[in-house]
Formats: structure tokens, sequence, C-alpha cells
């Protein structure tokens, strides 16, 4: 999963969000690392929509306009959950070994001069 | 109507017509909230992602068409600018007529598009008859619509090369007595402007060919009642530990 896909995904946690909010979630969740361009975020949308990870749950009228509301689907929340998951066991591999090598660095055989 | 709604509508051209219908509104509305006070012009990149965001929803089709369509007209197209400048029968011999004096980018571009538009059709024509190949009931005859631009470009590609060495044929068709004096303005080939102009009639029917979805496409439906939306959301809230 890409990044943007993910934090996407993850702006949906706290309920249904329409487009400017999960831009404006994702750049907040990601610490303004993930900033979606409007083009990217419906081209988003629209696969998640056809994998069934999100669903359209509210449209409304705006001044004028059509604004529509997406949430995340059962089968979304689980594949972001197997992502965090992934991304958790990754970073665990990396800090384990860290805390080895700032409590003595990693043993080393030495042969004899 | 703001500047920058107007220029948001003309960048969401990007996207095909049965697309806009039913997301432009909404991405219009997404785009002007993004963007900030007294902004005139859409960002770079929210221009540059609409674009990126239009040829894919098009499709490679679409694409490789246009580019066939593109090559097609710029080839006419400077065929037609050429002989509006003075040439000689030694540039026309050469085939070089007009080149010597425009820069080494517009020859090299030139001979791009004219690779381009004899190495595409064939490419073009395939994907074109993958893309229309799975609607039903009616897909042989949309096969059948395809076929038939596919062989106006090419009855075009022929004419052009016909009336695009017109000079130098004169002598076979009839004696240079018969031809009218190479460099004046008699010569200017017209008939390459017309070809130039019915690649975009071309390239229009194309767009209309396929200008209906790959697969069925529609923003789906709202399925659930407002009601319902609290107990939903999030959905798996109890076991979701991130």
């Amino acid at each position: 999963m890409r990044e943007p896909t993910y934090f996407v995904l993850a702006s949906l946690l706290d309920g249904p969000l329409h487009g400017y909010a999960i831009i404006q979630r994702t750049a907040e969740l990601s610490g303004g690392r993930v900033r979606l361009a409007t083009g990217t975020l419906y081209t988003a949308l629209d696969r998640l929509t056809a994998e069934g990870h999100v669903e359209l749950v509210r449209e409304e009228i705006v001044n004028g306009r059509v604004r529509r509301s997406y949430g995340l689907t059962p089968p979304g929340a689980g594949a972001l959950r197997a992502e965090a998951a992934r991304m958790a066991e990754a970073a665990r591999l990396v800090t384990n070994r860290s805390r080895g090598l700032k409590a003595g660095g990693p043993t080393r055989k030495t042969s004899p001069a | 109507m703001t500047p920058l709604e107007r220029r948001c509508r003309w960048l969401l051209r990007a996207y095909p017509a049965w697309y806009r219908r039913d997301r432009a509104g909404e991405m219009l509305g997404t785009l002007l909230e993004a963007s900030g006070p007294g902004q005139s012009w859409p960002s770079l990149r929210d221009a540059r992602a609409l674009v990126t965001g239009g040829l894919r929803v098009r499709g490679w089709t679409w694409s490789l068409s246009m580019l066939w369509v593109v090559a097609g007209t710029v080839g006419t197209g400077y065929t037609f600018y050429i002989t509006t400048k003075p040439y000689t029968w030694a540039d026309v011999g050469i085939g070089i007529e007009g080149w010597s004096t425009d820069p080494v980018a517009v020859q090299i571009a030139v001979v791009l598009a004219t690779a381009a538009s004899l190495a595409l059709p064939l490419p073009a024509l395939i994907v074109g008859f993958i893309r229309l190949r799975g609607w039903r009931p009616r897909s042989w005859l949309r096969i059948a619509a395809w076929a038939g631009p596919w062989i106006a470009g090419f009855a075009l590609i022929y004419q052009a090369t016909v009336w695009g060495n017109y000079p130098a044929n004169c002598p076979a068709i009839g004696g240079p007595e018969n031809c009218p004096a190479i460099g004046s303005p008699a010569v200017v080939s017209w008939g390459e402007l017309g070809i130039c102009a019915a690649w975009l009639v071309l390239g229009a029917v194309m767009t209309w060919i396929l200008a209906v979805p790959a697969h069925p496409w529609k923003v789906p439906g709202t399925s659930s009642r407002p009601g319902d939306e609290a107990s939903r959301w999030p959905p798996g809230a109890g076991d979701l530990q991130i």
C-alpha cells in the first residue's frame, strides 16, 4: 500500500469525510508530509471505491455543488489494519536491533593475531 | 464565476464528459476549497494532477490515438507551412524544402511527428479493438466504427504524402510546364492544410467513439441511511488497534 493511500484510509478512521476534509486530515496525520492534490485524491478515491475499501455515505449540496462524503468499509479497515501491523513489525525489526547496538554493538568474532 | 473557477473548470476538461457529469461539480468544490484566498490560478501541482488523472481515466487507447492525431496534425501542418515559404526545385529534390531555415529543434520535432504518425496506427488499432471488444450487444458496431477512422487516418497519411510531394511529382504527371512556379504563392499546399484540419476532425470522431467508460462506471450510490452512520463508523472500531 502506498503512503498516500494509507493516509487517505487512516483519515477516514474517525468517520466519513468529504474531499477537502480528507486532504486536510491527511496532511494533519502525516505531519504535512502527504499533501494530496485534488486530482490525486479523486484518482485514489475511485480506485479505493472500486476495490471496496471506501464507500460513498452522504451526498449534499453546498454552494450549488454536490459534496460527497466517503467512509471506510470493513474490508478497507481490515486492509489498513494489516498494513499498520506490517509496518509495526518492520519498525520493530529495526528498533530491537538498534537497542542492541546502543547496549554494546553487535558481537563480532575476531581472529587471533 | 471567478477567474479561478473558470480556470479550474477548463482544467477539468482533461477528464472525459461521462466522468465530468458525475464528478466535475464535486471536484470543482474541492479545488476551490483547497485554494488559498485571492488565488486566481490553480496551483501547478493541482493542474498536473488533474491532467494526469484525466489521462488515466481516458485510458491508453485514447492517449495513443490522440498521439497519432497530434503527430499527423503536426506533420501536415508543417508541410503546409513550408510550402508558404520560397523554395527551389533543388530543395524539393532533396526533400528538405524550407527546413534549412528552421531551427534544428523544429526539424527534429517534425521528423519525430512523421515517424510517430507512421508507427502509431497499428498499436492504436489493436488497443482500440481490445478496448471496445467488451461492449455488448453493439460491440461489433463499435469495432467497425473504430476501423473507420483508422482507415481514414491511413488515407490522410497517403494523401498528405501525394500532396506534400506535389511540386516534385509535377514532371511525372505532365512536365514542369504544367506545374505552378516554384516559390510562388501558387504552390502553397492548401491541400495539406485541409488534411491537417481533417486530422483534427478525426481526433474528435475517435474521442466520440471512445466517449464511454471502458468498464461500466458510476459514482457509487449512497447505501446507508443517515441514522446508521453513528453505529457503523468506524467499521471494526472495537478491534482496530493501530
